[in-house]
């Protein structure tokens, strides 16, 4: 034990330099997993902690309706039974607002009516350090954040329109209670006192408010089971609850599953970096055999001289792990502002389970990778020491017939060997699965990775032999570059596995991303419409439309005002299905949430029937007839199992309507200008409903003129929302921005381990090279034709595995659109094969770069050395 | 007490055979100095490493101190060598990653021993080199590192030290103060000393001299007694 620990010490000691690698290797994987999991954990300490202040309370209570008396009551009934500390109501809602004077510009915010009292938890912190009171609102005032104050070029003390009436900003609200946590909100938050809101005009009939009674309940368990007699009791009646611990559980879910996806893209890079290890550890095993037979030849064990080596690596391991975790240290400090701050407020830094982790899977993909090529200190015999060595036979030269070599291989197979491979191939997938927090995701990730290796093993064999005829070429350097690269203890496989597996991830990142960015590039459409206007009332249909028409560009087509109505299905009755009651078609999942409808006698360009007749042209039916007709969405059609001639029954805003499916729609939903919707009627049976209208319309392409269009629209019909489409489009390009940012890190790692390996490769071979380069140039070899010979070997084998990091990436793109993202596939050639180009390029310079020793040496310092 | 009983040594070449040593006899009585001479390819290394069990006859058998030593398997052959067996090369191999003190120490600590410290210090003592402790192989004189090799061959005070080519690859002066370091090992611990070499001013100094030439013993030169 003594020996094995003092031997990996003393060999440590003499190697780490040769070993840099190694470390480098290592360091990056763990770094990159460190630091994914301790961003992610910050956040989520961060934020678990303010669930309370998130909702300002223990339990909220919400619908997207007013209270009916009804409801009131009965849930005042229900509140009875728990033991309530404190309650009070609040309302929150999206809106436009303006400014009272100044400039013609109307912004759209979420407006957010309290009481005294609000809120329960956390703490609103303002701007000047001025305590946040209720007083403030009181009486017509408002508290706005400080962008609102910027677009609408006013200051404290001013007074903006919300919803037809003038307020009073009193402070600048600089931090809300829980943060802005999710990030992407509609508009920026602007606080008034719920009398206030409720005198607007605002609370209009189909309005898109939430309605919350907010709890402070002391027991949590009393809490808890408030919620879910709510839930219960109140579903039908489109009630809601939600406490502070199931708003920290949604929270948890979803940063669990980023964290652990993180994690698996941090493990693929500790993989890379595995194969650098194992690289550079079958080199040094080459370089370590004399030793080995020394101390065999002294006395050690087998066992004890692999003991000694795999302490030695262990310890190489550990090193690099730390290195890793520094590195991560560092790179938390340089997380760019804007990718953090959709996260919200959080202090990062390194979290005590990210780090162990960390060290945990540096330390075991080391010793796993490092394993296979270790044991090949077994077939050490010390007698070497009586013959003299010949490095250049431990390698296996790459000639004669695939079946001799076949053959010859297997007559080699050490079933130790290849009994620790599978061993470690099973371990591979333990640690994926167990980085990836799923079984699935593990095997897959290994899977795939396995995969990618033998095809670029299988294509490495491919390649020597295609090009193993050139080696009759009458050209020197390139005969000599074929023959390199089926030298014995050649890189070529190892320098395909590692820049190929490189090339593929940062390419097939790159080209999902482009993906995903031109699908988001369709909503911005030129000829589409970039305007929504949400609640205009039926009153208010005419005016809005005269009003749009007049500002529009000439040309454009004309606005359209599509009624909207709410409903629910209550019940089915078809050929497949049959839903008696709500609660039966509760259990169908989404089927039981509520839905947007409308009516009209034609289909929109986005759509065409697939099954059954839609009723272009015909009458309009009686609104008392018994059976009304409706048109329901293909994915209704499908997820539901509802046919043609099945008859359904809704609850339009309590009313209940029976209407027979007579035909099934396939929406475009990409192709968003038209808008969608699930179920469209005949007209005729909601003509006379309460309903509002939704307003598409292409907007003015300038500027100012929209500003100016939403502004007039707010003046003249408080109640309306005009959504701007070009910028809530900007916000999710933003997000996006933030995401491919991120991504391309994480591709950048990628690619830096590859390029890493590919220098390890090289270097490791440099020692057999020097050798050879000199007997060439003592033969007569000038040293542009080594540098000649160099290059084409680099150059062949970069230009492999960027086609097959290439042709890989497609696939994956291919893949991944297809059945994970549903989006559609675009080929990218230009990207492919720019990238293919770059990773033959980065190979060829790194590849000559690395070997300039190889170059400079005098050819007799060489052989002697040798 | 070294014998060897009908050992013998062939290897596959091709579609036959290569005989590298015929059957042959021969012991080493305890505390001598026997060389093997032989031109190149004559099968004095593999003998050596037969003796030193590097490496399997092909039939016979090899006692070392009473023990057959082609029964014994992998491990087994380790710990002897580590105890009874001494190494010195041609290329000294020393472990280049070692100091010289380190390159002492390690055969008693393979073999567990306490004091490794204190007998490695006295070892390069005795060889003449305490004050290059430590120093890297690299650092040493190529006497200098056949002198710690011979430290490190004595390091479990083991009977029977084996020598392949011990000087040849130092200059002749040097070469010299090799041979009387190894000679004087043999007077002083009474190590029987096994040598093969090409140099006729060494052999001239072993009790006996063993000629090879393909594979057999080509002659048997005992040298008399010292007056």
């Amino acid at each position: 034990m003594t020996f094995v620990l003092l031997m990996a010490a003393r060999e440590f000691r003499a190697s780490w330099r040769r070993l840099l690698f190694f470390f480098v290797c290592v360091a990056i994987g763990v770094g990159a997993i460190v630091a994914l999991r301790s961003i992610i954990q910050s956040v989520r300490s961060g934020l678990t902690g303010e669930a309370r202040a998130m909702i300002a309370s223990d339990v909220v209570i919400q619908s997207n309706r007013a209270w009916t008396p009804e409801v009131r009551r009965d849930l005042d009934a229900q509140l009875a039974k728990t033991p309530v500390a404190a309650r009070q109501d609040s309302i929150e809602m999206a809106t436009m607002v303006r400014a009272e004077r100044g400039a013609a510009v109307a912004r759209m915010v979420e407006l957010r009516g309290v009481e005294s009292g609000f809120p329960f938890y956390g703490r609103f912190t303002l701007q000047g350090g001025a305590p946040y009171s209720h007083d403030l609102l009181v009486g017509r005032g408002t508290l706005v954040r400080p962008e609102l104050l910027a677009q609408l070029g006013i200051r404290v003390g001013d007074r903006i329109m919300i919803g037809g009436q003038p307020f009073t900003v009193r402070g600048v609200i600089e931090q809300e209670p829980g943060g802005s946590a999710g990030g992407f909100s509609l508009g920026s938050r602007v606080l008034v006192d719920l009398a206030d809101l409720r005198g607007t005009g605002l609370l209009t009939f189909g309005s898109r408010a939430t309605h919350q009674i907010l709890l402070k309940i002391a027991e949590e368990n009393a809490a808890l089971r408030l919620v879910r007699e709510v839930r219960a009791n109140f579903r039908e009646r489109f009630v809601t609850a939600r406490s502070f611990r199931s708003t920290e559980n949604q929270i948890g879910e979803s940063l669990e599953r980023a964290e652990n996806f993180l994690s698996l893209v941090g493990f693929i890079i500790v993989v890379l970096g595995g194969i650098g290890v194992w690289s550079v550890t079958r080199v040094f095993v080459q370089q370590k055999i004399p030793s080995v037979a020394i101390l065999k030849c002294l006395g050690a064990s087998t066992r004890q001289v692999l003991a000694a080596y795999v302490a030695q690596v262990a310890l190489l391991a550990l090193a690099g792990s730390a290195l890793g975790v520094g590195l991560a240290a560092v790179g938390i400090r340089s997380i760019p502002a804007s990718l953090t701050a959709a996260l919200g407020r959080v202090a990062y830094g390194l979290t005590l389970s990210a780090v162990l982790q960390g060290l945990a899977v540096g330390l075991l993909v080391s010793l796993l990778f490092a394993l296979v090529p270790l044991l090949e200190v077994r077939r050490v015999k010390p007698l070497l020491l009586l013959r003299g060595f010949n490095l250049a036979a431990a390698g296996q030269p790459w000639t004669g017939s695939l079946v001799s070599r076949l053959r010859a291989r297997l007559a080699a197979l050490d079933l130790l060997q290849a009994a620790t491979g599978v061993l470690v191939a099973i371990a591979l997938v333990v640690v994926a699965s167990w980085q990836a927090g799923s079984w699935r995701a593990g095997a897959a990730v290994t899977i795939g990775f396995a995969g990618i290796a033998a095809v670029l093993y299988g294509a490495a064999f491919v390649l020597v032999r295609a090009v193993s005829p050139l080696a009759s070429m009458r050209w020197f350097p390139l005969r000599h570059a074929v023959v390199s690269l089926r030298r014995p203890g050649n890189q070529t496989r190892v320098i395909l596995l590692a820049v190929g597996l490189g090339s593929f991830f940062v390419l097939g990142v790159r080209s999902l991303q482009n993906d995903l960015i031109a699908e988001f590039a369709l909503a911005l459409d030129p000829k589409g419409a970039d305007m929504f206007l949400i609640d205009v009332q039926r009153d208010q249909a005419g005016g809005v439309r005269a009003l749009l028409v007049d500002r529009q560009d000439p040309g454009a087509p004309p606005p359209r005002l599509v009624p909207i109505l709410r409903a629910r299905v209550t019940g089915v009755k078809g050929r497949e299905v049959t839903l008696d009651s709500f609660s039966d078609v509760r259990g169908r999942g989404s089927l039981g949430r509520e839905y947007g409808i409308t009516y009209r006698n034609a289909l929109e360009e986005n759509e065409r029937v697939t099954e059954g007749r839609f009723w272009t042209g015909e009458p309009p039916l009686d609104p008392d007839a018994p059976l009304h007709e409706v048109s329901i969405e293909q994915s209704i059609h499908e997820r539901f199992g509802i046919e043609v001639g099945d008859t359904m029954r809704f609850d339009v805003l309590g009313r209940i309507m029976q209407a027979r499916v007579t035909s099934v729609r396939r929406v475009e939903w990409a192709d968003a200008r038209s808008g969608g919707f699930m179920f469209v009627f005949r007209p005729g049976a909601l003509d006379k409903a309460p309903q509002t209208f939704v307003g598409f319309l292409k907007g003015p392409a300038d500027l100012t003129a929209r500003l100016r269009l939403q502004y007039d629209l707010v003046t003249k019909y408080p109640n309306v929302t005009a959504v701007d489409g070009r910028e809530i489009i900007g916000r999710i390009q933003k997000v996006l921005d933030n995401a491919v940012l991120a991504i391309s890190i994480v591709g950048g790692i990628a690619l830096l381990s590859g390029t890493l390996i590919l220098i390890g490769a090289v270097a490791m071979t440099r020692y057999q090279r020097v050798y050879e380069a000199a007997i060439l140039r003592t033969l007569g070899a000038s040293t542009r034709t080594l540098g000649t010979m160099l290059a084409i070997e680099y150059c062949a084998l970069g230009l492999l595995a960027g086609a097959i990091g290439a042709a890989g990436a497609a696939a994956l793109t291919w893949g991944v659109t297809r059945h994970v993202l549903d989006i559609a596939w675009r080929p990218a050639p230009v990207l492919l094969v720019s990238g293919a180009l770059l990773t033959t390029a980065l190979v060829a310079v790194v590849g000559v770069a690395a070997s300039t020793e190889v170059l400079r040496k005098k050819p007799l310092g060489a052989l002697r050395a040798e | 007490m070294i014998e060897l009983r009908g050992v013998s040594k062939t290897v596959p070449s091709g579609d036959g055979t290569l005989t590298i040593l015929h059957p042959l006899d021969l012991s080493i009585p305890d505390r001598h100095v026997v060389a093997i001479t032989g031109p190149s390819g004559s099968g004095k290394s593999t003998l050596l490493g037969l003796i030193a069990g590097l490496d399997a006859p092909t039939s016979g058998q090899i006692l070392v101190g009473g023990t057959d030593i082609t029964t014994l398997g992998e491990d087994a052959l380790a710990r002897l060598r580590g105890t009874h067996i001494g190494f010195v090369f041609q290329f000294f191999h020393l472990l280049p990653s070692l100091t010289a003190l380190e390159n002492v120490r390690v055969p008693m600590e393979i073999a567990g021993a306490r004091d490794a410290e204190r007998r490695g210090r006295a070892l390069l003592d005795e060889v003449g080199l305490s004050e290059r402790g430590h120093h890297y192989p690299s650092q040493l004189s190529g006497g200098e590192q056949q002198r710690v090799a011979i430290a490190r061959a004595l390091a479990n005070d083991p009977p029977l030290l084996l020598a392949d080519e011990p000087t040849g690859n130092l200059d002749s002066t040097t070469g010299r103060q090799v041979i009387d370091l190894l000679l004087q090992v043999n007077r002083s611990r009474g190590t029987t000393l096994v040598l093969v070499t090409h140099d006729a001013d060494l052999a001239a100094l072993a009790d006996l001299t063993i000629g090879l030439r393909d594979g057999a013993i080509a002659s048997r030169t005992a040298r008399p007694p010292a007056s």
